[in-house]
């Protein structure tokens, strides 16, 4: 039988063509490039750190340096409303009780970076006379690598990459469940809405429809997420996060397994949509229980700290082989070298049961609830169905 | 000769609410059946469960002697009763689409029927664009695109003008004397009473009335009058009961009257253009079966 694979096909190809697919897919990414991007392209435009020209003022009288020197107030003032000096700043003769200066500019801006040049000319004067070196290490007292000890002593030296790998897997699969859920629920919502159903119904089995459903529109939501990714990756290759992106290596079979374990859970998630959709009347209703399904999903996300450091816990544990939790939790493990491959195994073992038990109970639940237009099945009622 | 659909004591609940109650009828190969009822009789729940999109609770279904549905889907066309189509898919994509899910798909065919439903410049037309009755040809057609052995038409009628509803009847009769099986299900008795040759007739659940339309007129006697007049009908001695729809009446007499005596008293009060002796409708029928 083939079909299913038909009606994924079609429902690839219907939805991908909707309008609201090819905004969100392309208009999405350029709308958040609107609002984060052009506030820094139009803030690089504005005054950079070569137009910064500072003076002071000192009524301490013990500081000097590569700034504009004066001798009062009024002067420096004048000096900034003409244009001369972007800021100055007033060093009252207190200050080495209390470390307050007073900092005027023209117009109200960040001072950010001003506060830090001004700050590397306080400390040089007030560490004058002593070691050079000392200096620096006031300046910048923290160079850290971190080590972890296993439990023969061995110390590996901690990458910070693997950390990103593995939250990078997360916000992915994350991103894709929630795309897809809301094309599934909506796929399955408004057939029964259409009453296109019954015509699919007398051709094919539900098992089909529903098997062709999950697959079309799955790789519908997993198309957007693939198009958003590249156009993410084009953006950042060009700015200055290519540096931090070069940083990082993903080893082969690390790619192998979250391959697996994105495909799977992804699949485990497509047909408890599939099944929620059946259930809901309305696509809104829907989303309202497919949530409690993705914030299950996203719960490592949250625990990740407790997952990391105690990998022999209870609830590491249950997460690693849950199968709504285990792909974010066991990538999480993997990347930073702290599962063993027994669980590997189960856990894959656990999600490719679940899509098939899953499946089944989605079918059960479409069979039985489908032409019940317009009414919500009561719990009692869903568990008779799935017996 | 096999029987092309069995139905054996066929029950259905929802939420313990009977909707079919012990159901048995078949249809032989090349048959018009009618199966008829008011709104809410069950036939659409029957048809859903010759489809397998619902399972009887209890009873037994064969199509072409064959319990097992999967085997059957790819030889059953259905026009569901509750009309719909992909609304942003053009005519003959809809039509290729629904085409592929029966194994079956023919651009020849359709366009041949597009053509003879007079719909084929409509071909590149979204379902949208289309206005109701188009639509409701369409599905039509996607219901016989693939050559179907068995057709099962859920209220094929409604919502369709004159100019149509005779394309649409032409098309069933045609296909009938191709020699498909088909099924008409409505609730507009008197429109299956020439088109088909056996009924069953359905009344809140159960069976009411099982057989030929000829036989099952002769049975119920020549009591009834068909007459077209001018004027304003009064209170007639021996019409047991008349339905009135403006210029035309069907009148239902008293057992034994005398239709003679009936046309004389008539043509006292109003000038008559038609007076015909018959069988009842089976639409008087269907109220006098549920009424005793």
């Amino acid at each position: 039988m083939t079909k299913w694979i038909t009606i994924a096909k079609h429902e690839f190809a219907y939805n991908v063509r909707r309008k609201q697919f090819l905004f969100m897919t392309f208009g999405l990414p350029l709308i958040m490039f609107a609002i984060i991007g052009l506030p820094i392209l139009l803030g690089a435009s504005g005054i950079g750190p070569q137009d910064i020209t500072i003076g002071y003022v000192d009524k301490t009288g013990t500081f000097e340096g590569n700034f504009t020197r004066y001798a009062g107030e009024e002067h420096a003032k004048n000096d900034l409303l003409n244009g001369k000096i972007t800021h100055f700043f007033v060093i009252p003769a207190d200050y080495r009780s209390t470390g307050k200066i007073y900092i005027f500019s023209k117009k109200s801006r960040t001072l950010g970076s001003i506060e830090g040049e001004i700050r590397t000319f306080l400390l040089d004067n007030l560490l004058k006379g002593d070691n050079k070196d000392l200096v620096e290490r006031v300046k910048n007292p923290i160079q850290s690598e971190y080590f972890t000890l296993n439990e023969k002593g061995e110390s590996g030296k901690e990458d910070i990459s693997r950390l990103l790998v593995s939250f990078a897997f997360a916000i992915f699969f994350m991103l894709s469940i929630f795309t897809s859920s809301n094309y599934l629920l909506q796929g399955v919502v408004e057939e029964k809405e259409n009453r296109v159903m019954e015509i699919l119904l007398s051709s094919v089995s539900h098992r089909e429809l529903l098997t062709g459903k999950i697959f079309g529109l799955g790789a519908v939501g997993l198309t957007q997420v693939l198009i958003w990714q590249a156009i993410s990756i084009a953006v950042l290759s060009s700015g200055p996060v290519a540096l931090l992106l070069k940083g990082i290596s993903i080893s082969i079979p690390l790619l192998i397994f979250a391959s697996g374990y994105f495909i799977l859970g992804y699949l485990v998630f497509a047909c408890i949509m599939a099944g929620v959709g059946a259930v809901a009347t309305t696509s809104r209703e829907g989303q309202q229980i497919a949530g409690i399904f993705t914030i299950t999903g996203a719960m490592p996300l949250m625990m990740s700290q407790l997952i990391l450091s105690k990998p022999d816990s209870i609830i590491t544990m249950i997460f690693s082989y849950f199968p709504l939790t285990s792909p974010i939790t066991m990538i999480m493990r993997i990347s930073t070298g702290g599962a063993q491959y027994y669980e590997v195994v189960l856990s894959l073992l656990i999600l490719t049961v679940s899509i098939l038990v899953v499946l089944e109970l989605a079918v059960r639940i479409f069979r039985a609830s489908l032409l019940m237009y317009g009414k919500k099945p009561t719990i009692p009622e869903l568990i008779k169905y799935v017996r | 000769m096999e029987k092309t659909v069995e139905v054996l004591n066929v029950s259905k609940s929802f939420n313990g609410q009977p909707v079919v109650k012990g159901i048995s009828f078949d249809i032989a190969p090349g048959e018009i059946f009618g199966l008829i009822g008011p709104n809410g009789a069950g036939k659409t729940t029957i048809i859903r469960m010759l489809l397998d999109i619902i399972r009887p609770d209890s009873g037994e279904i064969k199509i072409l002697g064959s319990g097992q549905p999967e085997e059957t889907k790819d030889i059953i066309g259905y026009l569901p009763e509750e009309r719909g189509l992909y609304r942003r898919l053009t005519v003959i994509d809809s039509l290729l689409y629904l085409g592929a899910l029966k194994n079956s798909q023919s651009k020849k065919r359709a366009l041949e029927l597009l053509e003879r439903m007079e719909m084929l410049q409509h071909k590149d037309k979204k379902l949208s664009e289309l206005s109701k009755g188009m639509q409701q040809k369409i599905q039509l057609i996607a219901a016989i695109c693939h050559d179907p052995h068995l057709i099962i038409l859920d209220e094929p009628f409604s919502g369709l003008d004159p100019v149509n509803m005779k394309l649409v009847k032409e098309m069933i009769l045609e296909l009938g004397k191709e020699g498909k099986t088909i099924l008409i299900s409505t609730h507009m008795m008197d429109q299956v009473e020439r088109m088909c040759g056996r009924i069953f007739m359905m009344h809140r659940g159960g069976g009411v009335l099982y057989g030929s339309v000829g036989e099952i007129k002769s049975r119920f006697g020549k009591n009834t009058v068909f007459l077209e007049f001018e004027g304003e009908l009064k209170n007639i001695h021996g019409v047991k009961r008349s339905n009135l729809s403006g210029n035309y009446a069907e009148l239902i007499l008293e057992d034994g009257a005398d239709t003679q005596e009936v046309l004389k008293a008539l043509a006292r009060d109003v000038r008559i253009s038609r007076f015909e002796v018959s069988s009842p409708s089976l639409n008087e029928i269907f109220i006098k079966v549920v009424e005793a």
